[in-house]
């Protein structure tokens, strides 16, 4: 590409709060059509907006999760436009004043770190769902009046992976934050990208074209790639770079044009007369800031700077927040901060997948895996004896210590009772410290098989095999 | 049939002095009689007015007495037009807030009172059953928008109605009917579940035929309502207990930039008495001026402001969900017919002034300019209200217009400042009471005093102690 590329995100999450933004109605997904409404969802004439705090909250914990500036005093505006999915002809959005300004991201491409700052966030209401058949189109309610945010970047975003890297970033602070599930492909996350194109170098912005509705991370690269590349091919070829709105037809991996700039609607933006300005107590907002979790980017600095465990485990642990506060879990009861995660990251996934389960519904307590984790590191039982002691473990969420009194696999590792052991083996086999002593090196691991035979296989055999060899010696001398 | 106030009715009831059942039946009746010379009803509902009559509450003054509810408040199960052809048929889903306060009185609904298409008109001439004909002459109009409601009222068929203000909708017609109109403070009572027309400055409120009764109404539909962000959290006061017609302590403002423009001179005259009633009552009455110019700009900046909420208001109502739904190839074909059908040419005008004054290219210049006037005039009148209790002004210069005659579209400072001072009220939201003075021509004329907000009770007692000094109280006319 001789062209840098300048993109801009707008990122549509839906919160999952219990009731909507403006009503009363529950906030649901999957439950049958229209029955999750209320007047106010069904834009009745009459109705009015009653603000929900909890979607302010959810609101203003993914503006501290970026860093932003809040505005305290909270206005809303309505957005006025003619449309079958919109019940009131008007969205209740924040235009003037969005609640979050001036907030950033971090993310990191091919291992380079890069800050995309992002201009705003401002809360509003989603609209209800359609869905267009042959002859007419259905809509469904249920989702009218979700309570949604709206997180625009700057045009700071130089390729479609970096843009990918923001909304995976992006997505994890939504889930750390717990304020939405934000599955691209459900559309409790959605995403609309600006691309334009100039030369390296150049100052000024080129015509710009917006891609909307995009459904998974990977198609925003794609889209975005497609777009690119053909702004450049219309500009090599003496052509203009048209303003318009183009959807991504994923058959065909190209973008398609859905309407010109010449159809944009005035949206007639004013304040929204129903709800006068809300101040909201500082002290609510920096409660909202300390009771935040850490996020995902400086869990994974935390495990690799305090646990030594290497970046690519840590990043796959913090991949879920379930995955890394069970981790956190683990770790207090366990020094091995890099068993723990060899565990969660290989056996316990594993296991987990086998059974179509994943950390949010794992059942089995923490500290038996720390448990498990210190009886190998102590010996206690054998590595492959962990192996079998780990499968019940997670089967029956049953205590370690509980399965190895119960299958008697406790290893012997005390020297006295070893020491007094080994010689009695090497009372009752005089040939064999003999054959040892003529070099025939065979006969140690015969005597080790005699030590196992008496102690049934619980005796610690990196244990035997030192004390041992060095009674043998002894013997010999 | 006799008419009684409600505080009579309340203790005929109590003392049982008439049968509950009979004088329902006959209530019911003369509604009709009524309908058929008034045209004030879009529904009468009886099935509703007679349910439940075994209920009487003695210790509620608002059990079992009959009301009429302009047609802007939504009742569930029953029919709810705004007066609009585009709500012709539809019937809610909900009740509004004012209508469940007032249910919980043991109050029975006669019908719901015909009012200008949408709220948007002082004539009731474009409501779409017809006009409504002012009960003291039918040959001219009641007024509007709530003009259902005042006739029915002065008609002396039920003791009170309910109506919605947001320019004058209660008050010109309760001064044309010769009877109370108020509208409480912004806030008092909640606007949820009413058709709105301009939600910053639509008003809840209530026709009666003395002012007992409003502050017994008043203190029955107010209060804090979750569902109405904009509602008042202040505990509603015990209106009836605290009036007193002992107003010595009382500052009143006459505004003369209003009432020098009365060209009346009957009505002046009155004016000047209703002056002297209350200097002899004890009040301090002193005159106070606003800038002539300020009050001009009423009229178009509430145009603007009014029109442009009106028009994103009623966005909702498109056919897809509800309404007069008329088909067409795409939705987008079903809203565009279905509202080019339900809307009368008026509210079409001001759906575009609306627009017009709203778009972005125009918002600068006329709404949020229309907003800033607003403002200033709100300063100036508080200005006043930094010295005075109550501003006093006439209604309006003239009795109810002939039916023929009635129209919005004049532009003399009599017409400019005399007809469109009250919604002096809807833009500072102040508690705002209309009640008769007089007569002229055998027509009611009238007064109005307005109070600082959430002053109500001040403003009732102003009211109390001139209508108790006028006599002018419980009037009404059954025959043309």
């Amino acid at each position: 590409m001789n062209f840098e590329q300048v993109i801009g995100l707008e990122v549509h999450c839906e919160l999952k709060t219990k009731s909507k933004m403006f009503s009363g109605a529950p906030v649901t997904f999957g439950e049958a059509p229209n029955t999750m409404v209320n007047e106010i969802d069904m834009g009745m004439t009459g109705t009015m907006p009653a603000l929900n705090k909890r979607g302010v909250e959810y609101a203003l914990r993914v503006c501290h999760a970026l860093h932003m500036d809040i505005d305290e005093l909270l206005c809303f505006d309505r957005k006025n436009y003619y449309y079958a999915d919109l019940p009131k002809g008007f969205q209740i959005t924040q235009d003037k004043r969005p609640i979050g300004r001036n907030g950033y991201l971090m993310i990191e491409v091919n291992g380079k770190e890069k800050k995309i700052e992002i201009e705003r966030l401002h809360m509003e209401e989603d609209t209800a769902k359609q869905l267009h058949l042959s002859k007419y189109t259905l809509l469904d309610y249920n989702r009218a009046g979700i309570p949604l945010i709206e997180i625009v970047t700057k045009p700071c975003i130089r390729s479609g992976a970096e843009a990918a890297a923001y909304l995976e970033a992006l997505r994890q602070i939504f889930l750390y934050t717990e304020v939405s599930d934000a599955k691209l492909e459900e559309g409790s996350m959605r995403c609309d990208v600006n691309v334009s194109i100039r030369p390296y170098g150049s100052e000024t912005f080129g015509t710009r074209t917006e891609i909307k509705n995009l459904n998974s991370i990977s198609n925003v690269q794609k889209a975005l790639e497609y777009e690119s590349l053909r702004q450049e091919k219309v500009l090599l070829s003496g052509g203009e770079v048209i303003q318009q709105t183009m959807r991504y037809d994923e058959l065909n991996k190209e973008t398609v044009p859905m309407r010109s700039k010449g159809d944009a609607v005035d949206y007639k933006y004013y304040t929204e007369p129903n709800i006068l300005p809300v101040r909201i107590s500082h002290e609510w907002v920096e409660e909202i800031k300390a009771n935040l979790p850490m996020m995902a980017r400086e869990r994974v600095k935390k495990y690799v700077e305090e646990y030594d465990i290497p970046t690519v485990d840590a990043k796959i642990l913090v991949s879920t927040k379930t995955e890394s506060e069970y981790f956190n879990e683990v770790i207090k009861y366990t020094n091995n901060y890099k068993a723990a995660s060899n565990w969660l990251i290989g056996d316990v996934q594993a296991y987990l997948n086998a059974e179509g389960h994943s950390y949010d519904d794992i059942t089995l307590n923490p500290e038996y895996l720390a448990k498990l984790i210190n009886f190998i590191d102590e010996s206690v039982i054998s590595s492959k004896q962990a192996k079998k002691v780990f499968e019940i473990m997670m089967k029956e969420n049953k205590d370690p210590e509980v399965i190895v009194e119960e299958k008697g696999m406790k290893q012997i590792s005390d020297e006295a009772t070893l020491v007094a052991l080994i010689n009695e083996v090497l009372d009752n086999n005089p040939k064999s410290i003999q054959d040892y002593a003529n070099g025939k090196d065979h006969a140690i691991k015969y005597l080790v098989g005699q030590v196992m035979k008496a102690t049934k296989g619980q005796a610690n055999p990196r244990k035997t095999n030192e004390l041992l060899s060095s009674m043998l010696k002894e013997r010999i001398n | 049939m006799v008419t009684y106030s409600i505080e009579e009715l309340h203790e005929l009831l109590k003392n049982k002095k008439i049968d509950i059942h009979e004088y329902y039946e006959e209530l019911m009746k003369e509604a009709e009689v009524q309908q058929e010379r008034l045209n004030a009803f879009v529904t009468i509902t009886k099935d509703e007015a007679m349910k439940n009559l075994d209920e009487f509450d003695e210790n509620d003054l608002l059990s079992g007495i009959p009301y009429v509810l302009k047609d802007n408040y939504n009742t569930k199960g029953i029919k709810t037009t705004a007066s609009s052809r585009m709500l012709e048929d539809y019937v809610p889903v909900y009740n509004a807030f004012a209508v469940d306060q007032l249910s919980k009185h043991g109050v029975h609904l006669v019908g719901k009172a015909s009012m200008d298409e949408l709220a948007m008109g002082g004539t009731n001439k474009s409501a779409l059953t017809g006009p409504v004909y002012n009960p003291w002459d039918v040959r001219r109009i009641a007024g509007g928008s709530s003009g259902g409601s005042a006739a029915l009222v002065a008609s002396g068929l039920v003791p009170f109605a309910t109506g919605s203000d947001t320019g004058d909708s209660i008050r010109k017609p309760a001064g044309y009917c010769g009877i109370v109109g108020f509208k409480p403070s912004w806030g008092r009572i909640s606007r949820y579940g009413v058709i709105p027309y301009a939600s910053s400055l639509d008003h809840m409120g209530m026709f009666t035929r003395n002012v007992r009764d409003a502050a017994i109404v008043l203190e029955a539909m107010a209060g804090r309502d979750d569902r109405d962000m904009t509602s008042s959290f202040k505990e509603v006061p015990h209106y009836i207990e605290h009036l007193t017609s002992d107003i010595k302590n009382v500052k009143i403002g006459v505004l003369r930039s209003v009432s020098d423009e009365i060209r009346n001179e009957e009505i002046k005259e009155n004016f000047e008495m209703v002056v002297n009633i209350f200097k002899k009552l004890g009040a301090t009455v002193e005159d106070v001026t606003m800038d002539k110019t300020l009050l001009r700009t009423i009229l178009p900046s509430y145009t603007i402001i009014a029109n442009s909420e009106a028009t994103s208001n009623h966005s909702c109502l498109d056919g897809i969900r509800y309404g007069n739904r008329q088909e067409g190839e795409t939705p987008d074909d079903v809203m565009i017919n279905s509202r080019t059908n339900g809307f009368g040419a008026h509210i079409k005008r001001r759906f575009i002034l609306g627009n017009l004054a709203l778009a972005t290219e125009n918002q600068e210049k006329m709404f949020r300019k229309a907003q800033k006037v607003r403002r200033i005039i709100v300063e100036e009148l508080n200005k006043i209200y930094d010295d005075y209790d109550i501003i006093l002004t006439p209604n309006c210069g003239s009795v109810a217009p002939l039916v023929d005659e009635a129209n919005d579209d004049r532009l003399s400072d009599e017409y400019l400042i005399l007809e469109n001072h009250l919604a002096l009220g809807n833009f500072a939201g102040t508690p705002s009471l209309t009640l008769p003075s007089g007569f002229v021509d055998g027509m009611p004329i009238a007064v109005n005093v307005m109070g600082r907000l959430f002053e109500e009770q001040t403003v009732l007692n102003t009211a109390y102690a001139l209508e108790e000094e006028l006599g002018l109280k419980n009037q009404f006319k059954r025959e043309g």
